[in-house]
């Protein structure tokens, strides 16, 4: 690695400050290293909103958030003109997806219209307003948060919204331990700042460093029959992952064996984000909802049925 | 000369004796084919370099043990141990065999495929399958002094393994018809003996892993040591490094080193390859040492 300091300052940077939720840290690293965007469910109070907050701040870059409302429209995600009456002018103001990263809470809460907007956005990385293009910041991440438990009034993304995620990560509750620590280390203080200890321009560097980590052949050939598993018939499954799920697992090897000092790919990093790339894009079928049985139960053995290499 | 083919002939007699018997067109498995492969970690290995051959099978059914299976006659190599794994999956079952062997004299040497008979689930008709042959070039030559005495050596642990195992399976065989004795009779007949099995400590399969990764430095020798140090763990094919690492006979940190060594060996890139198979060797030499 030629980078002065590497990507795992990043992780224990984050650590010092949120306490457990190691797969919501480690998602927006990868996010971050493979430019791509992580869509979290999980209930309220989680620290989603602080693990993006200090991910800004660890690489000094700008951190916005957009609470998604039934009543919110595009223009409020990528920005407007105004006329402005002194100038006699249009002016534009840009809406706040110019971040380095921004969580879109609730995406859900939204109707199609915006959410489209701001997947779009985060497809294109530039928004047009007016007669203009502006290019988004770089790096930009967005993490968009989903509520499980109250989904009354709620517009369900669809699946090729979804798949434009790199990543979807399952936020659970801190463990016993986890929650005593939290309740040292927040009941007194409030939030502790977290140091910066990388810049934008090591981050792109990283980014360059992760796209040259090797995955050898055996491994490609163990992402493919991963994905190609999904595809299979099944009694709870309708459509299987797309392509777009064997780049993302491949980016997410590549960075997750950079984030962990190295230059190749492993068997293990694949197994270990696999799910998080695959889940959001199998479509499940009603038979599972009627049986209750868990998605997750389903991509475990799917990805237990294919020998790693 | 005498010895060794004595040694042989012992050792053949045993697995030949301890082999299910030879059904007919009723008894056969009725399974369907998908691949029956012949290998070897090596294609050219040396005079008194231990090597393996793997015979891999797969069939779609999920089925406990394979029947009527024959290795290749192997009169031209000596045996140091045969190892046999089934592993049932969603997909089927694999059943791989990996025979330790050494020849004692360099040379080509053909191995005949190796057979099964069975029932082919597609038409119902007793069929023979044939794995492919495989050819071995023999080369090199230790001193003649060394390798007849590890050849006597060899033949008297053979020796003494051969007659252990017998004692064994006696034992064992003895202390079922006693235990059958007491119980109300049972119907089911009683399955057959296990094939005696070479006991190989870990050290010496750690030496015979270090000498093919030193004979051939190339990227299938490093895998096939992986596999080999992963099934001396107890681990099998299909985990990850993660997973071995969390079994309880790979807990100590040389050989948490040594597995970590082969698992870079196995997945680096070209151009660290040398380096990676340093790495590994030296990792097996400090395990070689723990363990004596």
């Amino acid at each position: 690695m030629s980078g002065e300091r590497e990507p795992a300052a990043l992780r224990a940077a984050l650590a010092e400050t949120i306490v457990g939720q190691e797969g919501v840290i480690e998602a927006l690293l990868l996010a971050l290293l493979c430019n791509g965007h992580v869509l979290l469910e999980g209930p309220p109070g989680l620290a989603k909103t602080l693990a993006c907050r200090s991910l800004a701040a660890a690489l000094e870059g700008e951190f916005k958030r957009i609470q998604f409302t039934p009543d919110l429209l595009p223009s409020d995600i990528v920005g407007t003109r105004i006329f402005d009456q002194r100038e006699s002018a249009f002016a534009t103001v840009l809406g706040p997806i110019f971040a380095n990263v921004v969580l879109a809470d609730e995406i859900n809460r939204a109707p199609a219209k915006v959410q489209s907007a701001l997947l779009e956005a985060m497809q294109e990385r530039q928004v047009t307003i007016g007669p203009q293009s502006y290019a988004l910041p770089d790096p930009f991440v967005v993490m968009a948060t989903m509520n499980p438990l109250d989904s009354e009034g709620t517009y369900a993304l669809p699946i090729a919204q979804m798949d434009r995620f790199l990543m979807k990560v399952n936020v659970g509750y801190p463990t016993r331990e986890e929650e005593l620590r939290i309740l040292d280390r927040f009941a007194v203080a409030d939030t502790q700042p977290v140091r910066a200890v990388a810049t934008l321009d090591e981050v792109r560097t990283w980014r360059a460093q992760a796209h040259s980590v090797h995955i050898d052949e055996k491994l490609k050939r163990y992402i493919v029959d991963l994905v190609a598993r999904t595809r299979e018939p099944s009694e709870f499954i309708d459509y299987g992952a797309s392509p777009r799920a064997t780049l993302a697992l491949a980016f997410l090897a590549r960075s997750r064996a950079l984030l962990g000092g190295r230059d190749f790919a492993l068997p293990d990093d694949v197994r270990a984000i696999a799910p998080h790339a695959l889940r959001h894009r199998i479509g499940f079928n009603y038979r599972l909802a009627a049986e209750g049985i868990a998605a997750d139960r389903i991509i475990d053995g799917l990805i237990a049925a294919v020998p790693a290499p | 000369m005498a010895q060794r083919a004595a040694a042989a002939l012992a050792l053949l007699g045993a697995l030949l004796v301890a082999a299910p018997p030879r059904g007919d067109a009723q008894a056969l498995q009725r399974l369907t084919v998908l691949s029956f492969d012949l290998g070897a970690d090596t294609t050219t290995p040396h005079v008194d370099v231990p090597f393996h051959l793997m015979l891999t099978l797969r069939v779609r059914e999920r089925v406990s043990q394979i029947a009527n299976l024959d290795l290749p006659g192997l009169s031209q190599l000596e045996l140091l141990g045969d190892e046999r794994e089934t592993t049932t999956t969603a997909q089927g079952t694999q059943y791989r065999e990996t025979v330790t062997v050494v020849a004692r004299d360099g040379g080509t040497v053909t191995l005949s495929p190796a057979t099964l008979q069975a029932i082919d689930a597609h038409d119902g008709k007793a069929k023979q399958w044939f794995s492919n042959a495989l050819t071995l070039h023999i080369a090199g030559a230790a001193s003649r002094a060394m390798a007849n005495a590890a050849r006597n050596v060899g033949a008297a642990l053979l020796w003494l393994a051969g007659i252990a195992c017998l004692v064994v399976i006696m034992a064992l065989l003895a202390r079922r018809r006693r235990s059958v004795v007491r119980p109300p009779p049972v119907v089911a007949p009683s399955p057959p003996a296990p094939p005696p099995v070479i006991f190989r400590t870990p050290a010496q399969r750690a030496q015979d892993a270090l000498a093919v990764l030193r004979a051939e430095r190339s990227r299938s020798a490093a895998i096939a040591v992986r596999a080999a140090m992963w099934r001396m763990v107890g681990a099998s094919d299909g985990e990850t490094l993660a997973d071995v690492l969390r079994r309880t006979d790979a807990h100590d940190r040389i050989t948490r080193e040594l597995l970590v060594a082969l698992e870079r060996s196995a997945f680096t890139y070209e151009q660290d390859l040398h380096g990676a198979i340093e790495d590994a060797c030296g990792a097996l030499e400090r395990f070689i040492e723990a363990a004596a």
